[in-house]
């Protein structure tokens, strides 16, 4: 039976994309001018300073995911054309992973961009499963200025939900996304999107997330009609999705969950072990340069036992205990150095800033 | 037992059923004429056994594409596979370090046996969007040398990626989804015409280490077609620069513009571009972009000259556009662009079967190993080439078609062209005779080389290596025209032995012609007597034979830089 089944799928997807009444390449050109380059804070830990979004106005609103580049007030934009714009962000929707910005400044007018009527798309029926897609990013920064964005092709596999993580942290978005077969899990293509056959948007690729359960990458896209229902403080619920965001341009402010924190609180320069299960124990992998955790003379293999006397058992329950403290905190830590225990006394700071990227290189003889 | 064995038949039953039933027509056309495609190519895809990858057979007598990459740091006698699972012995041509490309030629197993061969495209027509093939052995998959296929998509065209210490920069490069893993590098990428279009051997890979993620990039054949004449000459390919360091602007809302932001004394700053100049187009294409300049510079060998245009601000508030021919300068000697001064750092070798990753050490070239077996005899080293035996061949082709046009060997004694045109800058009319005196010289020994222009008497005794200065320049403003003429005599009548020091096949490169309205194709060469000045360039056309059958300009034009010098209409040619 699932012999039959991948034989079918197979048939329906190369039969579509060659049935299509436009080449590929001319969907290729319809589509890229919609897409946008973003460049943001980034540039450290691994995190690309670069990423994706799409047009979804004449006037320049961009959607995208809601991810660190927005961490800065020079943000930046290169259109199809070329043109270089600073962007601002106007709203995020957590729970949804998807963040809205403008385009341009005050003064400048911006009327007449091609771009996605996402309200229109939502409403178009789910794609299914077998669907043949196109996915549209800027992928490892490839593109610059007025080259065109990537393009992979692909598969729907599944519309599933998505049970995905960053690092330690959960997935913001636990709703249903299309998994796809073409690798879109790359750096700086987040904020991209996937197209059905003819180009039509169908959902914004999402950030580089691991599935919880089985430790590898998820290639998956956000449905343009997810929907989402967040509990309200009354007890209420209210329902959120990507076409509220566009149409109301202000985020649903969500229930604030602690284990959403992204290194607030008590920062002290450490990279633990790869937190692989549930108790991974809290050994030091990496000690940040110039950290409070260099400073107090931390080192790599150093096991923390007790914070203040509280005893940590993971890496888990001592990133959680971290958030409580502020900078400029000093706490006591207990540490196993070899098979001696010592105390090292630490002062926390607040995390460092992260660097805004102007954009690629442009210099070359 | 037996249901179970029906069952399975049934299901099989099935699948074939549901193929012949449900199949769009359109898709059943579509995938038997990707079958044919495969089919059709799959015969001159190699595999590169000595160095762990892939390639492409390119004409019938056995020359082959692969990557710098994948025979760097091995001899150059190499073992290649075929689809017919015969293992071939091959031998290194040509190679370019820069453009991570390399040539390689099969022997066959019989006396001129001709090889299956690939069709090569036109690289500049492919289009994102268009279906690719690439083909080679990944991972060493098949022992019967059977290439591995796998099918994607065009994700970009002239994408432009970064060197990695000096070496592979992929310039103008195709991107594709096709997948592309360790072992496929040097192996070809097809169009759905059976074209090839590409040669595969860089990914962008980040977390997954060097397994495909989608991202794979393929030189473009247009490119080394342009390298082509170098590689089967045996080179090791410099690249170029333009003499020129050119910046992006980041002013806001502004589209890309390219200006020249640093100049050292090349032949661009002969030609009179200056800093803050806006670059236009170069080699016909828009320059929007640091990217898209960089990804023409990576397109040709040093030495060729490519079309430029710039714009430049004048002080009154206009704004002058210029077309120039520009020369492009080597590579290795351009060193504004690293503002430290440092020197490239020496890579320890690495023996690496491909795609490179972003910041991988690359290999280093070909070791001194001295090849074993029959491709032995089809090498010779000598420094700045792959394989200067391949020089030699192409030397004598060339040599041998020169030949036809005359046999000029007996002529080793006076010559004498008398000439009338116009000379110097003002274009003054003037008598002109070019003469070359036998053992004229003082010596007695040493031919003399004499010039005469309207009475003014210019000579030179050649020609030692030792001779440099002005006079080897004469007459002023000719940028050599004796030393042309007495190149000219030494080409035709002695072939190599009329020259000392290096002669060489030096690949090919484009001619401009100078001249609109000639009466047959010119010919055209140029003598530099000075690395750091333009060369002295002689044009010729209006050819007619002699009573001998030989070949004779009747039309001489000399240029030096942006001039001419003189424009010669010949009265008489006497070779003794």
């Amino acid at each position: 039976m699932t012999f039959l089944l991948q034989a079918s799928l197979f048939a329906a997807l190369a039969a579509s994309f060659q049935a299509g009444e436009m080449s590929l390449n001319d969907v290729v050109q319809k589509v890229n001018p919609k897409m946008v380059k973003i460049y943001g804070s980034g540039g450290f830990k691994g995190l690309p300073a670069y990423g994706t979004g799409v047009l979804v106005s004449p006037n320049g609103y961009v959607l995208t995911v809601a991810n660190h580049l927005m961490e800065t007030t020079d943000l930046r934009v290169h259109l199809y054309d070329g043109t270089r714009l600073p962007a601002k962000l106007v709203a995020m929707e957590p729970e949804l992973d998807i963040a809205l910005l403008k385009i341009g400044t005050d003064k400048s007018k911006i009327d007449d961009l091609p771009f996605y009527d996402i309200v229109a798309a939502a409403k178009a029926p789910l794609a299914n499963p077998g669907t043949a897609v196109l996915a549209f990013s800027n992928q490892f920064q490839i593109a610059s200025r007025d080259e065109p964005v990537s393009v992979m092709k692909g598969t729907i596999a599944a519309y599933a939900r998505l049970f995905g993580r960053i690092g330690i942290f959960e997935a913001p978005y636990s709703g249903n996304v299309y998994v796809v077969d073409a690798i879109t899990n790359n750096p700086g293509a987040a904020g991209g999107i996937i197209t059905n056959r003819m180009g039509d948007i169908i959902g914004i690729i999402g950030k580089e997330l691991r599935n919880e359960q089985t430790n590898t990458w998820i290639n998956y896209a956000v449905p343009v009609n997810a929907e989402l229902e967040v509990k309200l403080a009354d007890g209420s619920t209210k329902k959120i999705s990507i076409t509220n965001l566009i149409e109301k341009k202000e985020a649903y402010k969500p229930v604030t969950k602690a284990s959403k924190s992204t290194g607030g609180g008590g920062y002290l320069g450490i990279v633990y072990v790869p937190n692989v299960v549930d108790r991974t124990p809290p050994y030091i992998e990496y000690v940040e340069p110039g950290s409070p955790a260099q400073k107090a003379g931390l080192l790599p293999d150093d096991l923390i036992v007790y914070v203040d006397g509280l005893p940590v058992v993971s890496v888990n329950s001592l990133l959680e205990l971290m958030q409580k403290y502020r900078p400029q905190e000093r706490i006591q830590l207990e540490i196993r150095r070899g098979d001696k225990l010592q105390t090292i006394s630490i002062q926390v700071e607040a995390p460092p800033k992260a660097v805004p990227s102007k954009g690629p290189e442009t210099k070359g003889n | 037992m037996r249901t179970r064995i029906f069952w399975a038949m049934l299901a099989l039953l099935n699948i074939n059923l549901c193929f012949a039933a449900d199949l769009d027509p359109k898709l059943k056309q579509f995938e038997s004429s990707r079958m044919d495609v495969i089919k059709k190519v799959a015969p001159s895809v190699v595999a590169v056994v000595t160095g762990g990858g892939s390639g492409v057979l390119i004409s019938a007598d056995g020359f082959a594409l692969t990557n710098f990459h994948v025979v760097a740091g091995q001899s150059p006698a190499l073992k290649c596979g075929l689809q017919d699972g015969i293992l071939y012995d091959a031998v290194l041509v040509g190679l370019d370090k820069v453009g991570d490309v390399a040539l390689i030629k099969l022997l066959p197993k019989e006396p001129n046996k001709p090889f299956p061969f690939a069709k090569l495209a036109n690289s500049d027509k492919v289009q994102v969007g268009d279906f690719s093939i690439a083909m080679g052995n990944p991972f060493m998959l098949a022992t019967d040398f059977s290439p591995t296929v796998t099918f994607g998509l065009v994700s970009g065209t002239h994408r432009y990626q970064y060197p990695e210490k000096g070496m592979f920069e992929y310039t103008d490069c195709i991107q594709i989804d096709t997948s592309i893993n360790p072992g496929n590098s040097g192996g070809p990428l097809f169009n759905m015409n059976a074209e090839l279009i590409g040669i595969n051997g860089r990914g962008s890979f980040d977390k997954r280490s060097r397994i495909n993620s989608g991202v794979g990039y393929a030189i473009s054949i247009n490119q080394i077609k342009n390298f082509m004449g170098h590689l089967r000459a045996g080179h090791f390919v410099d690249h170029a620069s333009l003499g020129a360091v050119v910046a992006s602007g980041f002013e806001e809302s502004a589209l890309g513009k390219v200006s020249v932001s640093g100049m050292i004394d090349s032949d661009a700053s002969r030609r009179g571009i200056k800093i803050d100049d806006q670059l236009l187009y170069f080699a016909g294409r828009p320059m929007t972009s640091v990217n898209q300049f960089k990804n023409v510079l990576g397109l040709y060998p040093k030495g060729w000259r490519l079309p430029l245009t710039y714009k430049r601000e004048l002080e009154n508030g206009s704004s002058e556009r210029k077309e120039i021919l520009v020369r492009l300068m080597g590579s290795e000697k351009m060193e504004i662009g690293n503002p430290n001064g440092a020197p490239p750092v020496p890579v320890e070798p690495k023996p690496m079967p491909m795609p490179l990753p972003k910041g991988q050490v690359p290999p280093k070239a070909p070791g001194p190993k001295l090849p074993t077996g029959p491709a032995a005899k089809l090498y010779e080293a000598k420094p700045g080439y792959a394989n200067y035996y391949f020089n030699k061949l192409e030397k004598e082709k060339l040599l041998n078609n020169f030949k036809k046009n005359g046999d000029f060997s007996s002529l080793s004694g006076n010559w004498q062209v008398q000439t009338t045109g116009k000379i110097g800058d003002k274009g003054r009319q003037a008598v002109v005779v070019l003469r070359i005196l036998a053992k004229g010289a003082k010596d007695a020994k040493n031919d003399l080389v004499q010039g005469i222009f309207d009475g003014i008497d210019f000579s030179i005794e050649p020609l030692t290596v030792e001779q440099v200065g002005k006079a080897i320049k004469d007459p002023p403003g000719s940028g050599g025209l004796l030393v042309a003429f007495f190149q000219l005599r030494q080409l035709l009548a002695y072939g190599e032995k009329g020259f000392v020091g290096d002669f060489s096949h030096g690949g090919i490169e484009p001619y401009y012609s100078p001249s609109e309205n000639a009466l047959k194709p010119d010919l055209g060469y140029e003598v530099s007597t000075d690395r750091e000045d333009d060369p002295c360039e002689i044009h010729f056309s209006d050819y007619k034979k002699d009573s001998s059958g030989r070949e004779l300009p009747g039309k001489i034009l000399v240029k030096y830089g942006d001039k001419e010098y003189a424009s010669l209409k010949v009265d008489g040619w006497k070779l003794e």
